[in-house]
């Protein structure tokens, strides 16, 4: 499958502090890959470099096959959508006067702007003044700005960090739609739910270096095999392996109509994250 | 790497400017304070060719350089310019399309100064000559603050010298006695521009003040260009 992007032995430094070392990953078209990792490993720093906001220290870095640098042209910065942590909003214009301005400079429509309104919710906002909106209503804004033009790359540098959970699996819903129309998501978080719902393969990101990178459901079962919780109907949990014995006392529990529930105890990639890191996400 | 300019991405920042600038008290307040000078002037009805021109050149300062400083520095205050930079726009477009604005704003102002100050044009084509290259020169001054400064409040502090230098001086040339300071305020484009509306009032020379004006405009743009390529990356 075709890369989109092509990251080789990829090292940055700040002075004496090491921030990436010796990164090395690719991103297949169409696919959704999150960068995991806690404040300061080096997932915005990632991100910035991918987009040509800051020159890498060494290592190869290929965007659509071709050197990262050559982003700033006008026609290639077309196929990509940014939201950053600090992406910023004019403050005094309405939602819909912020969006028209950058469907302009992406040359979209302005019956787009509509679309992605709905996309994130906010169509009833559509005439408020930005310094009226929440927290978590700006951050829409921003989100809703980086798709508009339904880039063909889309970096999302913790999307959803300000929001609350039913707009968080609303704006889910609409990436996932977003990636099946063919975009490849490119997103950093520190919250292994989000990596978990939208993400094909996840990097464990830890001091500038990739400890681990693969789907999260190799990722879980890495840890060996989960136990099996079984929660039976007079409230007490009974933990069985995943072996013959514990098929044999689950259909003993069956068969006597005591189960409640089955719970499979996997690690969450935030435990296993914990147990490769010994820190926390 | 092909080099495209598109009037339709400068228009869009310039659009986005006017309909900001409407909600923007501080910059309005800013714009109005050379049409009061002015109107001032005009009332108390001054006649020495310094006080009636000193008006022009400070809305050139004050719109032109303090305006575009102020527009450029929320834009980083704000992480906007962060935005515009990772669209298609490229550096030169947003640029131009966050000057043309404040350039034709200032364009504005002067014009109201020289009706409200009652100052005489004495030759049209070379007069407007003159604004255009001051302008030019005021304009990348107040891009260069806007970029040095973090804060818009900061470009007020930052901005106080410029305007002292290069809006003011004209008014503190009789309290200087040394020779080698009012040597070099005869450089400054406040001074020049002096010359240059006195002259054609007069009918004296003033090709050299014209081309000293020039290399003041061509030195501040290439000033702030660099300064741009310097503190683009974080």
């Amino acid at each position: 499958m075709e890369n989109i992007i092509e990251v080789n032995s990829l090292v940055k430094s700040f002075g004496d502090k090491l921030a990436l070392k010796d990164v090395d990953f690719n991103v297949r078209k169409g696919e959704t890959i999150g960068f995991l990792g806690p404040s300061g490993s080096g997932k915005t720093t990632t991100i910035k470099i991918l987009t040509a906001q800051l020159a890498a220290t060494a290592g190869d870095v290929r965007v659509f096959g071709e050197p990262v640098h050559l982003l700033k042209d006008p026609a290639r910065m077309k196929k990509i959508g940014i939201l950053t942590d600090n992406s910023g909003l004019y403050d005094r214009l309405t939602v819909q006067d912020n969006l028209a301005l950058y469907a302009d400079l992406y040359d979209v429509g302005k019956e787009r702007i509509r679309n992605v309104l709905e996309m994130v919710s906010l169509t009833d906002e559509e005439r408020t003044p930005v310094k009226k909106l929440s927290k978590g209503m700006k951050q829409r804004v921003t989100l809703a700005r980086a798709i508009l033009h339904k880039p063909a790359l889309l970096f999302l540098d913790e999307p959803t960090s300000a929001l609350d959970p039913t707009t968080t699996k609303h704006i889910h819903e609409g990436l996932r739609e977003l990636n099946r129309e063919g975009t490849t998501i490119f997103l950093t978080t520190h919250d292994m739910n989000e990596a978990e719902a939208l993400c094909d393969r996840v990097a464990f990101l830890h001091d500038g270096e990739i400890k681990l990178l693969d789907t999260p459901q190799n990722l879980r079962t890495m840890s060996g095999s989960p136990s099996i919780s079984l929660l039976l109907k007079d409230k007490t949990t009974v933990t069985v392996e995943p072996d013959e014995s514990g098929a044999a006392a689950i259909s003993g529990y069956m068969a006597s109509g005591n189960l409640l529930t089955i719970h499979s105890n996997e690690p969450t990639l935030g435990d296993l994250f914990v147990q490769l890191t010994g820190r926390n996400l | 790497m092909m080099t495209t300019f598109s009037i339709k991405r400068v228009n869009a920042i310039f659009v986005k400017d006017w309909k900001d600038l409407q909600r923007n008290s501080y910059v309005l307040f800013t714009l109005a304070l050379p049409l009061f000078f002015a109107a001032w002037l005009g009332r108390i009805g001054a006649d020495s060719a310094e006080m009636i021109a000193f008006p022009i050149v400070f809305a050139l300062v004050i719109a032109g350089a303090f305006v575009q400083a102020a527009m450029v520095a929320e834009e980083k205050e704000k992480n906007t310019l962060r935005g515009l930079l990772l669209s298609p726009a490229s550096v030169t477009e947003v640029f131009v399309g966050k000057s043309l604005l404040s350039g034709v704003m200032t364009l504005v102002v002067v014009a109201g100064c020289i009706w409200l100050a009652e100052f005489t044009v004495p030759s049209l084509p070379m007069f407007a000559l003159s604004i255009v290259i001051a302008l030019i020169f005021f304009l990348a001054i107040g891009t260069l603050l806007g970029l040095l400064s973090r804060t818009v409040m900061e470009t007020s502090i930052i901005g106080m010298p410029v305007m002292l230098i290069f809006g003011m001086s004209s008014m503190f040339k009789s309290m200087i006695t040394n020779e080698a300071i009012l040597t070099v305020m005869d450089y400054l484009p406040n001074e020049l521009l002096m010359n240059i509306w006195v002259g054609l009032e007069n009918g004296a020379a003033v090709g050299e003040s014209f081309l000293i004006l020039t290399v003041w405009a061509v030195v501040s743009v290439a000033a702030t260009v660099i300064v741009y390529r310097k503190r683009r990356m974080d």
